[in-house]
């Protein structure tokens, strides 16, 4: 006698996306992960190609930023950006069906408020600049965040994770583009 | 007399970085946000130089230095591709195609300065 036994659906790829990453895919099998502190997390989603993406960036330092660094920090956050909305729209997605939820920045230690805020309200900024709606925000208090992004689906999952992830507040990464080549 | 600046990119925040860098360095910036934009604003613009995204809808950057390429007029126009692509096989299309210069993102202001100016000049 054989016994009929249901096919188990195959496992979800999960990919991490690391500060500094900015992750899109088409795969309906995969799911974005991350675990944020004052880190952010941007996802984008474009429903109706079923493309989605994930970035994770981190701009300010522990300390007051001004003039010629706050302008590079802000050149380095819209570079990460585009390379996210890039990365998607060479997937098929289609810049005006972007939607967009926000997470992280929270405050890890206390003096370093700042961080996670300029992070959060760079991407509103951004966002808003880019007329890309929002549809949701888990971001700022003082817990880290696990989230998960399925995104060809476009659905999201943010838990407060109690254990604290070791995250280093970098230092503004030099830019890696602005070399010219003249033909 | 201040040069002007054909700025083509598909980004309003990379426009609007573009803009702050350019006027700081004393050039009249014009901005297009696509291809298709940037051919219909060229006789309003006038511009001494274009700065074109390559990833951007209705037009990329690529059909529009092979369609200012094929106009008489603008044939001599210098035209810098300012993008996030690395890869050598589209900075040969875009080398081929016309285009002056190719810079990768994110832009460094003075170096972008510096590289107009040498074009200008």
């Amino acid at each position: 006698m054989s016994v009929m036994s249901p096919i188990a659906p195959p496992p979800m790829r999960r990919l991490t996306v690391a500060q500094g990453d900015s992750l899109a895919s088409s795969d309906p099998d995969v799911v974005f992960t991350t675990v944020l502190g004052s880190c952010v997390a941007v996802c984008l989603h474009d429903g109706r190609a079923g493309v989605g993406g994930m970035n994770h960036f981190l701009l300010a330092e522990p300390r007051p930023i001004a003039g010629e660094d706050a302008r590079l920090l802000n050149r380095y956050g819209v570079h990460s950006m585009e390379l996210l909305i890039n990365a998607m729209l060479k997937r098929g997605a289609i810049r005006r069906n972007l939607k967009a939820r926000i997470y992280g920045g929270a405050t890890m230690r206390q003096g370093l408020g700042e961080i996670g805020n300029t992070n959060i309200q760079f991407a509103r900024r951004f966002l808003s600049s880019e007329n890309i709606e929002i549809l949701g925000e888990n971001v700022a208090g003082t817990s880290a965040r696990r989230v998960e992004f399925r995104p060809v689906a476009g659905l999201s999952r943010c838990k407060t994770v109690s254990k604290q992830p070791v995250e280093q507040i970098i230092k503004i990464p030099p830019p890696p583009g602005g070399d010219v080549e003249l033909f | 007399m201040s040069r002007r600046i054909l700025t083509v990119d598909d980004s309003p925040s990379m426009r609007m970085l573009l803009r702050a860098a350019l006027t700081e360095q004393g050039f009249t910036v014009f901005e297009a946000e696509d291809g298709v934009d940037a051919l219909e604003k060229l006789e309003e613009a006038t511009p001494d130089l274009v700065i074109t995204d390559i990833n951007m809808p209705r037009m990329d950057g690529f059909g529009l230095i092979e369609a200012l390429r094929s106009g008489d007029v603008q044939s001599g126009l210098p035209i810098l591709v300012l993008t996030t692509e690395a890869s050598d096989e589209k900075k040969a299309r875009a080398r081929s195609a016309g285009a002056t210069g190719w810079i990768v993102k994110p832009f460094d202001r003075e170096k972008l300065g510096a590289a107009i100016r040498r074009v200008l000049h």
